[in-house]
């Protein structure tokens, strides 16, 4: 009787667990089909001499990495060039990405309560525009001679500023679209954050005399803590990926200042129709930021795992 | 727990991609299959896919010839595709490289001929052209745009060259003669001199720091008498070619007839808002200039070199793919004979048609202000060097034209590095 029991147990637990595989089974399709193939057949790629036009694509084992790391090749020019420029956006990015969408869903935490929902959805707006009417406005705004900036500046007896074709204001301008497209992102997610803090707490520090400073310090920032390294992972990811707005604002200019790494990815692969080399720059690119998500995931969690 | 749900996955993964598999294979057959229904109701018509990456304004003007031609007789059907010009390289490189449902007739640019052509995917057109298809039905320049190494692997649809665009309006205001361009380098900066009221924020020329120097540039180079490319080595420190930056920097700094710092498609809106009066760029743009209601007029680019009247310039030509039906053949060629008479409708997006037939008629003298002006130029038309993966070169050319025009390198010194650039690139 138990025996049998167990057994009708066993079978529907088999059951529930066969129908949560049924939920994540479009995702996991999606997944594989879009990303997890890919990947693996992007490694395929990257070991053989892979030109689109060929008709024979020989496998040549490591030697497009070892091209990449051989000083004064095109491709290790190429790579290690965007490299250099990808890093620096990510450099000036991510940390206004994380302070700023923090600092925005603080604001909009401390409106009353009728203009949160309101001001919540005007800054969430531009995240759902393509990146290339976000690169025609910015192009339009901050254009040197026509620009609307420039124009109330020269109003105000300043000198125009070439935002798209010196640097630093090239990386300026394009740190500025990025961050007026995307901020909507994390301040929708430190939001949620916020509200997730438990009243009760802040209570307890105003009965101590707590200031709001003390407050945001020692209760607000430890509570939040793992979403504030999830937004900082996915920041840095995403800004690895920068593409869009470099190569429609500024085309990589001035010089090759802004050329980041995946225009010339998609310069090898679609213009010198070379996949396999430049399969092998993406994959680089991935291991890297793999590691650099790593590190941050460590660097983030070390401090309690000390502790335990 | 964790191992039978690996498994499990594992299994209905490839039982999934083993469906979505099979499901594209079904969806192929039932294309085959509305195919052979519709050559059994009309079972003479050859049907002919042709591509074309006409995505803008002049798709509408390509699909008239088609239809045209279609209505013009009943054994052959001409189906064009319009494939987004941004991505029309890349679907044509993945529909070649898997070798289904290939076009008949594809549309190529000249300058990706050679490239195509090395890698034995079009086909020689010695085959299909006879008595009736000949090249000399076309400009000759069109025809050596399209040739490798003495073979002819397309018929030209058009030649376009830079363009030179001037105000009308602000050379009255100047008090030029409006119907009177400038023809040489000593008119164009004198002219442009006259134009140039910095008060008022309005100057004769806007020097692009990036894209259309890609036209402009071995435009005055070859204008000077020199060349990119000799003697199968880059040649970016040639006098001629360092001559041709110099001259548009000193444009900037020199003769102060443009603004610093043009970004991006900034020296169009300065002429579309009036205020740099002369432009150059392709004749493509020529209806977002009519649309603007800009009074302007559009002329062959003046000498701005030292030496010869040149212009860089770039082509469409029919071409077929080595993996075309056989079958098929004749009536692509039945269709290209059309074109050859009959390829007016084309210059209404502006362009000239490289078939006599067309550029030397009476009535393409009047059908628009511009192809008239752009068949002018055909004679002295200029094009990319023949080398394989030419554009790795352009590439650090172009950093190197930038960097000078933004001062931010020395004119000789941003060549000599792209020089060496582009060496290694080629390699």
């Amino acid at each position: 009787m138990a025996k049998s029991l167990s057994k009708e147990r066993q079978k529907q637990q088999r059951i529930s667990k066969f129908t949560s595989f049924l939920f994540v089974l479009p995702y996991l399709t999606l997944f594989s089909l879009f990303l997890l193939f890919p990947l693996i057949y992007g490694i395929y790629i990257s070991f053989h001499d892979y030109n689109l036009l060929a008709v024979t694509h020989n496998f040549i084992g490591l030697e497009n990495y070892v091209d990449i790391f051989t000083p004064d090749t095109s491709l290790n020019t190429q790579f290690f060039r965007g490299l250099k420029n990808t890093l620096q956006f990510v450099v000036y990015s991510v940390p206004l990405l994380v302070i700023v969408g923090l600092s925005l869903a603080l604001l909009l935490n401390n409106l009353p309560k009728r203009l949160t929902g309101f001001f919540r959805t005007l800054y969430f707006i531009p995240y759902a525009i393509s990146v290339s009417v976000v690169s025609v406005i910015f192009l339009w705004i901050l254009d040197t001679n026509s620009g609307l900036i420039n124009k109330y500046i020269m109003e105000w007896g300043g000198t125009a500023i070439p935002w798209l074709t010196r640097q630093p204001y090239a990386w300026i301008a394009i740190v500025i679209a990025t961050l007026w497209w995307t901020i909507g992102f994390n301040m929708i997610i430190f939001i949620n954050a916020l509200n997730e803090v438990p009243d009760d707490l802040y209570e307890a520090a105003s009965i101590d005399g707590a200031s709001a400073w003390d407050k945001f310090r020692h209760i607000t920032i430890p509570t939040i803590k793992p979403i504030t390294l999830f937004v900082t992972i996915t920041s840095t990811i995403a800004s690895f990926n920068i593409y869009g707005q470099p190569h429609l604002m500024t085309r990589g200019g001035p010089g090759n200042s802004t050329e980041v790494l995946l225009m010339g990815i998609v310069r090898r692969a679609f213009e010198q129709r070379e996949l396999g080399q430049a399969s092998a720059m993406a994959i680089l690119m991935s291991l890297l930021m793999i590691t650099v998500s790593v590190v941050q995931f460590r660097l983030a969690n070390g401090k309690k795992r000390g502790e335990s | 727990m964790m191992k039978w749900f690996k498994g499990f996955s594992l299994a209905t993964l490839i039982l999934l991609l083993s469906v979505l598999i099979v499901g594209c294979g079904s969806d192929t057959t039932s294309e085959d299959g509305d195919d052979t229904e519709n050559s059994g109701s009309s079972s003479e018509v050859t049907e002919v896919s042709f591509w074309a990456p006409f995505s803008g304004a002049d798709g509408p003007f390509m699909k008239e010839i088609v239809d045209s031609y279609n209505n013009s007789q009943e054994n052959v059907k001409v189906n064009l595709q319009i494939v987004p010009q941004t991505d029309y390289y890349t679907d044509v490189d993945l529909t070649l490289h898997s070798g289904e449902d290939v076009p008949e007739l594809m549309i190529m640019h000249g300058d990706q001929i050679l490239t195509y052509s090395e890698k034995g995917i079009l086909k020689n057109l010695d085959a299909v052209l006879g008595d009736e298809l000949k090249v000399d039905q076309y400009h000759e320049k069109g025809i050596d745009g399209a040739t490798v190494d003495g073979n002819v692997y397309g018929l030209p649809l058009d030649i376009h060259p830079l363009m030179f665009y001037w105000n009308k309006d602000l050379f009255e205001a100047a008090g030029l003669d409006p119907e009177q361009p400038p023809k040489t380098r000593e008119e164009f900066v004198e002219y442009a001199q006259m134009l140039t009221n910095e008060e008022e924020n309005v100057y004769g020329y806007a020097v692009p720091t990036l894209w259309p120097q890609q036209f402009i540039f071995p435009t005055i180079v070859a204008q000077n008498g020199g060349s990119l490319y000799e003697d199968g080595e880059v040649n970016f420190t040639s006098p001629e070619v360092v001559e041709a930056l110099q001259f548009q920097v000193d444009l900037i700094n020199e003769y102060n007839v443009s603004p610093s710092d043009i970004q991006q498609d900034g020296e169009v809106t300065l002429f579309l808002q009036g205020r740099s009066a002369m432009h150059f760029n392709g004749p493509w743009m020529l209806e977002q200039f009519v649309n603007s209601e800009l009074n302007f007029g559009v002329a062959p680019v003046p000498r701005l070199g030292t030496e010869q009247e040149a212009v860089f310039a770039n082509s469409h030509n029919f071409v077929i793919p080595e993996k075309a039906d056989e079958a098929k053949l004749d009536g692509v060629v039945d269709f290209l004979l059309y074109v050859q008479e009959n390829a007016l409708a084309w210059a209404n997006s502006g362009q000239a048609p490289a078939m006599k037939a067309t550029y030397e008629s009476d009535e393409f003298q009047s059908v628009n202000i511009q192809s008239p002006q752009v068949a002018k130029q055909f004679e002295i038309a200029v094009f990319n060097p023949k080398v394989e993966n030419w554009s790795q070169a352009v590439n650090p050319l172009m950093e190197a034209v930038n960097s000078a025009l933004l001062g931010q390198k020395d004119v000789e010194q941003a060549l000599e590095d792209a020089q060496k650039e582009a060496t290694q690139a080629l390699e």
